[in-house]
């Protein structure tokens, strides 16, 4: 049996029996929640995002091994209207993520801990600004 | 199983000691932290690099294969994409690794999960070094 | 379960046209395989608290309903629990603050359920006993005081009231519960930033590791939920830049020669 402590509730006292614990799920559940989960959830979401990008991009680039024919063919799609929304979104998410990075080792070293909504505010500001130059580069609006 | 989960964390709480027994039994210091936000900030400067590299110095974008081959021919340009793929790929590992922690795994399942990420990570640089050395016609 | 009792006692609340409230009332009764949601109807006057309507409820429709509480203003930290959804204190949460309609209660999240609204709030209560803070007078935080040396500043986290409501809203703590948690963290912060003769060579090792200070992923929903100045998510940040320059002079300390660290 658990020793009771100073301040316990004392024997017979019944301890709770159902964990109630949102789990996983509760790492994306934004509900009720503030700016510094919302941060939190990009950055994960994001990152896992990446990670899944940076296996597709390594698979990809295998039509390397495979000669110039193989690689020619991936430059034509590499440049094809889907492919190129589908950069915007990377460009957006591989921001997001860098920019939240930022925001996590700062706080994460005991910095600016009570200016995190202003920190995180402005540095998405930023990414928001270079996602939009970005865009429009990648999709010939300007060039 | 919650009475198993605060019996635990009473524990841990009452006896400072068996706490601090409990925390190097983890055989984790928190060094996972440090390694992702060291590791993050070389991909900083290393993935605008690439950005750079890939799609902003020729007027048409990315390579044709001759040019990749010519590219990766330099020396210096090897080294920095090696040390590119050795970077994010342990940033993105170890930011796997974060979120299964959070899943609360047993010390035997987390022990097998951080081995198995780094192979996973030793194996995609050999992979890189590899693909390196085919198209530059080392292989 | 599924009661849905509406008639009041007579004289209870006998004027139909008297300003009403119904709350949608989360119910779980030990060995029940499933959670239910039972809804009350309780009068309401301009200062009704959330805990009013509810130990009304007990006395008037339904005495089978579980709930805590004790000192009624907030200082006790007993009465946690989340209405509309939010983790607040319900002895400090007015009716006519929330939005028209229906109210919803449930209890606190990650914490094991006991009934109803009540939760196991032991584990917490035990972790901070493990932290082991210094007792220190009150009167120290009072306006004006200046803090005593070695004190950065007079945010105290000697304001906890351990209601829990941090551990509630902490996504982490909801995936794995051998996480420390923020009111644990924070209470270790204020120990290792002001030991105060204590040493805080326990609580470093309690909290500088995987299941502690490192585990935060800086959500900062603990801050936003708690009740008192205690704001659990600053702190742990601190405490980490805190842990950060203690193992760095440990190692100096072990790697210096010793006239060197010696002033
Ligand atoms: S830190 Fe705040 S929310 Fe957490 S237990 Fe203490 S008073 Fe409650
Ligand atoms: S009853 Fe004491 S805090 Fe609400």
């Amino acid at each position: 049996m658990t020793p009771q402590t100073g301040r316990s509730a004392g024997p017979g006292v019944p301890r709770g029996d159902l964990p109630h614990r949102a789990g996983a799920t509760g790492w994306f559940d934004t509900r009720h929640r503030h700016l510094g989960d919302w941060a939190f959830v990009v950055n994960r979401l994001s990152g896992l995002g990446l990670v899944a990008y940076l296996y597709l991009h390594l698979v990809i680039l295998s039509q390397l091994a495979r000669g110039p024919e193989a690689w020619g063919g991936f430059l034509a799609i590499a440049t094809s209207p889907p492919v190129l929304l589908f950069d915007v979104l990377l460009l957006a998410g591989l921001l997001a993520h860098a920019f939240n990075g930022i925001r996590v080792t700062l706080l994460g070293l005991g910095l600016v801990a009570s200016r995190q909504k202003a920190l995180w505010v402005a540095l998405m500001g930023m990414a928001v600004l270079i996602a939009l130059a970005g865009a429009s580069r990648i999709l010939g609006v300007t060039s | 199983m919650s009475a198993g989960v605060t019996a635990k964390r009473g524990q841990v709480a009452r006896e400072p000691d068996a706490a601090t027994r409990g925390a190097r039994a983890r055989g984790d210091v928190g060094w996972g932290w440090a390694a992702q936000a060291a590791t993050g900030a070389v991909v900083l400067v290393l993935v605008a690099v690439h950005m750079v590299a890939q799609h902003f110095i020729l007027p048409e974008g990315l390579r044709d294969y001759a040019q990749v081959e010519a590219w990766l021919r330099q020396p210096i340009v090897a080294a920095v994409e090696t040390v590119f793929l050795a970077s994010v790929t342990a940033h993105a590992l170890l930011g796997v690794r974060a979120v299964l922690l959070d899943l609360g795994p047993s010390p035997r399942v987390e022990r097998a999960l951080t081995a198995g990420l780094g192979v996973i990570g030793v194996a995609t640089v050999l992979y890189g070094l590899w693909l390196t050395a085919v198209v530059t016609g080392l292989a | 379960m599924a009661t849905l009792l509406q008639t009041p006692r007579p004289g209870a609340d006998a004027d139909p046209a008297a300003p009403a409230r119904t709350l949608r009332v989360r119910r779980h009764r030990r060995g029940d395989s499933a959670e239910g949601w039972d809804r009350y109807t309780a009068p309401v006057g301009p200062r009704t608290t959330v805990l009013d309507a509810l130990t009304w409820v007990r006395a008037h429709l339904d005495a089978s309903l579980n709930l805590r509480h004790s000192c009624l203003h907030a200082s006790c930290g007993t009465c946690g629990m989340r209405v509309n959804g939010r983790d607040v204190l319900a002895c400090v949460t007015r009716l006519e603050d929330l939005p028209p309609g229906e109210v919803s209660v449930e209890p606190l999240r990650n914490q094991p359920l006991v009934s109803d609204l009540v939760v196991d709030i032991e584990s917490l209560y035990e972790s901070l006993d493990g932290v082991r803070l210094p007792l220190v007078r009150t009167s120290e935080g009072a306006p004006g005081s200046t803090p005593a040396e070695g004190v950065g500043h007079l945010t105290r986290f000697e304001d906890c009231v351990e209601c829990g409501l941090c551990v509630s809203a902490c996504p982490i703590v909801a995936s794995d519960p051998e996480y420390a948690g923020p009111a644990v963290l924070g209470a270790a912060w204020r120990l290792v930033a002001e030991p105060r003769d204590r040493d805080p060579e326990p609580a470093y090792a309690l909290v500088d590791g995987e299941q502690g200070a490192w585990r935060c992923h800086l959500a900062f929903e603990c801050n936003e939920v708690c009740p008192t100045d205690a704001l659990p998510a600053e702190e742990i940040a601190r405490l980490r830049g805190i842990l950060l320059r203690h193992r760095v002079v440990r190692w100096l300390q072990r790697h210096a020669r010793p006239e060197e660290v010696q002033p």
